[in-house]
């Protein structure tokens, strides 16, 4: 099988692979994209843990994600410190939800945290002005972003209280038959 | 932070975002903690009321390690718990969950290994990522027709065409010779010296060297080979293989259909409308390239504005006065006339050029080769020029933009089966002298045999022919007109280029086409035996051609076709091609008499007539048997059975939608009753507060 890496340990693989959906060699080739981003900053070797986090903006400058409108705010909803840097962790985690085999409920629990811009753990109409903001970058005028916004409120906001909780948000996502399919980054 | 009360048996998921919704700070949303146990009171407790549950060993912790929405280093110290729990659980536990562990790494391995057959998957990935994914359903639908064709004639080989190869120089005939004499005149080779250019035309054309061989229904014998250890009916091979093929493409197509119907399903009896979907659900994360991306967000931005512009006709035509309405009605009901009047012209077309071709079939050089190709041209002409008149007429009939879409794509099915239809129709209108087989021409052999006297052939001619234009026409199209405009529209930049723009990648259009191209195969498959492994080649070489057309001619489209309902429709229309060629199969295997100068079913009434002749040389137990299944008293309780299954499985589906219905009413009020008592606890704080006031105060 090539047990030639001196990248991680044998038993970090195994943690590796049952706490995420990848396996082994996806893991390897996952650290080496790591690497890629800050290359004097990531060590080759990790068997010790050793604690590096890479900046957001090296993140972001991905080819996966440096298009996305939304990259820093998945870079800030899977870092640790709330602010985008990645340990290698964070880094394996955010793939993980993002990849083919991952569930829908997953999914939903962190498609809610990136389009909560405020993390109050309600999406209120600021949050989904942003991220429409965001979607068109600016293509739409005003009126429109707010007619959007309140119908959007109004058809996915069952307990009345004109924001989304989670249980708002995972019945309206349950609806969506395209959501797994674009809720996925390929690497 | 206060410790959360345990809430044993309740979901896991909702439980962690219910607890982080209360407790999360404006700093961070995850702490990383060296150990589980001293920080992060909440997630050590979440784990201990499910290790609860833990009697189903399978879908047990490690399964949901992985779908957890905890990070990492708190997913590993979860993990190291359990590790550490193996001794303290039983060992038939422990047994159980290293089963599950090795079986999941068995099934992942095994998945790798199948993807790593799976073809163009890095392509596809490509496509998608840089075109969307309605024009990577296109793709992948094309792969499924490619791998169905290749199956299939993979059955065919090896019941019927190796079979035949290898026994072809053995064997007895199966039924002697016992019709007319002028019946069995049948000469398909050429005689003398032919001119070269002859050899291209009848490849083109399925005549001349290539209609006596293993191409067509004709070559086959009326042969059965019985020796001591094995014994081959090859009729009978032909005619089982046949029906397979129909019965194993329809279980395939319905095997798809099915993850895609569930979708639909639960999607489908939605309350929620378009607008929060395409908000949070229509941003495909997976796009790459900045081209790619800024045309998604135009994408955006156009379906969210055809929504609003559906909301404003909706509003307007509600408010519509009576006459208004009537004059709209009325040019609905006109322009449907029209459309309709087109499409029967189009087919009344195809039907006099038809028999115009065979009429004036045998005629050598170019113009036999056109007058050969006549039908499919005037099919292909009309499958071209109608819809872009239903294009406009739909516009003057002002339905709103989605409706447009669906009523001109059925048109179009309807325009593409049909002409088929009329293309057989007009066959069969003349090999069987227009159904009334014992006059005329036809009352020596119930069949034409002065114009056809191998009338099977000659519908496996037609329909190699129509495949194969089809072939051409789409390669044509390719180079004499996607790959200019792209070159006119790149170089000359004035007006006219820019208004004309690049070629859209429509979806709908080409999906017909396949559609189109797969239900001649099902028609002709009965005669022409090698046509799926011809059509596994002519899709082969269509996704190629396709593919460098997208990436070098093609702009996205900017009007956006749903992924996965697209799916479904697809394979919806190719099981109505699927219907046609059946139809076309059962009439021709019970109806029309076999030719008596060719093909395996000589001397036979119908080709049908072939399976009792075969059942009395069955043994007496098998037929006994067979004869128990095809009974009353098998066949009704297996149908009362199946009515049981039935009514169960319909009364299933109605309680869990009557749950579904109960659940979301639940979610209401429970919302209602948080606020409740939140309002509650502020009222409780505040006369706290004022209380401790007026104590402090008084004293």
């Amino acid at each position: 099988m090539g047990n030639k890496q001196t990248t991680f340990t044998d038993e970090q693989l195994e943690a590796f692979q049952d706490c995420t959906f990848f396996t082994r060699k996806e893991i390897l080739r996952l650290h080496g994209r790591y690497r890629e981003l800050a290359p004097h900053l990531v060590p080759l070797d990790f068997t010790n843990r050793p604690d590096i986090r890479v900046p957001p903006t090296l993140i972001v400058s991905m080819p996966e994600l440096k298009e996305n409108p939304f990259r820093d705010r998945i870079v800030g909803t899977f870092s640790e410190d709330g602010l985008g840097n990645m340990s290698f962790n964070d880094f394996v985690d955010m793939f993980s939800a993002f990849c083919e085999t991952s569930p829908r409920e997953l999914k939903t629990v962190y498609a809610f945290k990136i389009y909560d811009f405020n993390r109050d753990s309600f999406i209120c109409k600021e949050d989904l002005q942003k991220t429409l903001t965001k979607l068109t970058k600016g293509d739409l005028s005003p009126e429109e972003v707010s007619l959007v916004c309140d119908k959007s409120l109004e058809e996915a906001d069952l307990d009345g209280d004109h924001k989304l909780s989670f249980s708002d948000f995972e019945n309206m996502i349950s609806k969506a038959p395209d959501f797994l399919s674009n809720f996925h980054i390929r690497i | 932070m206060s410790s959360e009360p345990q809430r044993p048996g309740s979901r896991e998921v909702h439980d962690y975002t219910e607890e982080y919704g209360y407790h999360s700070d404006q700093r961070s949303l995850r702490r990383d903690p060296p150990r589980v146990s001293n920080q992060n009171q909440p997630q050590f407790d979440w784990i201990s009321p499910h290790e609860e549950e833990d009697e189903e060993g399978s879908s047990g912790p490690p399964r949901d390690l992985r779908a957890t929405p905890l990070p990492m280093a708190l997913k590993r110290a979860i993990r190291q718990v359990q590790q550490m729990q193996v001794p303290v659980v039983s060992s038939r536990d422990s047994w159980k969950r290293k089963n599950a562990k090795s079986l999941r790494k068995l099934k992942d391995c095994g998945m790798g290994f199948l993807s790593f057959f799976s073809l163009w998957s890095k392509t596809l990935q490509k496509i998608g990522g840089n075109f969307g994914g309605g024009v990577q359903s296109y793709f992948l639908f094309l792969r499924f027709l490619v791998v169905l064709n290749f199956v299939s004639f993979l059955l065919i080989a090896g019941f019927v065409l190796v079979p035949s190869i290898v026994f072809r120089s053995v064997g007895a005939a199966l039924v002697n010779s016992t019709g007319q004499e002028a019946c069995m005149v049948y000469d398909p080779n050429p005689e003398g010296l032919v001119v070269f250019y002859n050899y291209f035309l009848d490849l083109l054309s399925g005549t001349g060297f290539m209609e006596y061989s293993y191409l067509f229904y004709g070559y086959y014998n009326n042969t059965m080979v019985e020796d001591k250890n094995i014994s081959y009916n090859i009729p009978l091979a032909y005619l089982f293989t046949a029906v397979f093929y129909f019965v194993f493409c329809l279980i395939c197509i319905i095997a798809r259909m099915g993850t895609a119907a569930r979708v639909v399903v639960a999607t489908g009896s939605s309350t929620v409308g378009d607008y929060s979907m395409i908000v949070f659900t229509s941003w495909d994360y997976g796009c790459l390239g900045d081209r790619a991306t800024k045309l998604k967000q135009k994408n955006i931005h156009y379906q969210l504005q055809v929504d609003l512009e559906e909301e404003s006709i909706k509003k307007r035509a509600a408010a519509l006065t009576l006459s208004q309405k009537i004059v709209l009605y009325s040019l609905r009901v006109s322009m449907c006339f029209v459309s309709y009047g087109l499409i029967i012209a189009a087919f009344y077309g195809i039907f006099a050029a038809t028999e115009f071709s065979q009429v004036k079939s045998g005629q050598g050089g170019i113009l036999g080769l056109f007058f050969e190709y006549l039908p499919s041209i005037v099919i292909t002409a009309g499958n071209f020029v109608v819809p872009l008149l239903c294009d406009q007429i739909a516009l003057i009939e002002r339905y709103s933009p989605s409706t447009t879409v669906i009523v001109a794509l059925l048109r179009a099915v309807f325009l593409r089966l049909v002409s088929l239809g009329v293309l057989l129709f007009t066959l069969w209108r003349q090999i069987t002298c227009e159904g009334a087989e014992n006059t005329g021409e036809c009352k020596l052999c119930q069949y034409n045999h002065l114009l056809y006297p191998c009338w099977e052939t000659r519908v496996g001619q037609e329909m190699y022919k129509l495949t194969l234009f089809d072939f051409l026409i789409n390669i044509a199209v390719l180079v004499l007109v996607e790959f200019p405009r792209r070159m006119v529209v790149d170089n000359w930049s004035n007006k006219l280029s820019q208004w004309v723009g690049r070629q859209e990648f429509e979806v709908p259009a080409n999906v017909l086409g396949l559609v189109y191209g797969q239900t001649v195969v099902w028609t002709g498959a009965l005669f022409c035996p090698l046509l799926p492994l011809i059509n596994t080649l002519k899709f082969i070489l269509l996704f190629y051609f396709k593919k460098i057309t997208l990436f070098h001619n093609c702009r996205p489209a900017l009007k956006t076709f749903r992924s996965t309902t697209s799916t479904f429709f697809f394979l919806v229309v190719l099981l109505f091609g699927l219907g046609l060629g059946t139809v076309v199969m059962i009439y021709s295997l019970s109806e029309i008499r076999p030719s008596m100068g060719c093909g395996p079913f000589r001397f036979f009434p119908s080709m049908w007539s072939i399976v009792p002749t075969s059942f009395n040389n069955l043994s007496i137990i098998t037929q006994d048997f067979l004869f128990f299944i095809g009974s009353q008293s098998f066949s009704i309780p297996l149908f009362a059975l199946s009515c049981v299954v039935m009514c169960y499985v319909v009364a299933l589906a109605s309680v869990y939608g009557k749950s579904v219905a109960l659940l979301r009413a639940q979610i209401k009020l429970e919302g209602r009753d948080k606020q409740f008592l939140v309002k509650q606890i502020e009222m409780l704080s505040r006369r706290q507060q004022i209380l401790k006031q007026t104590a402090g105060a008084s004293s």
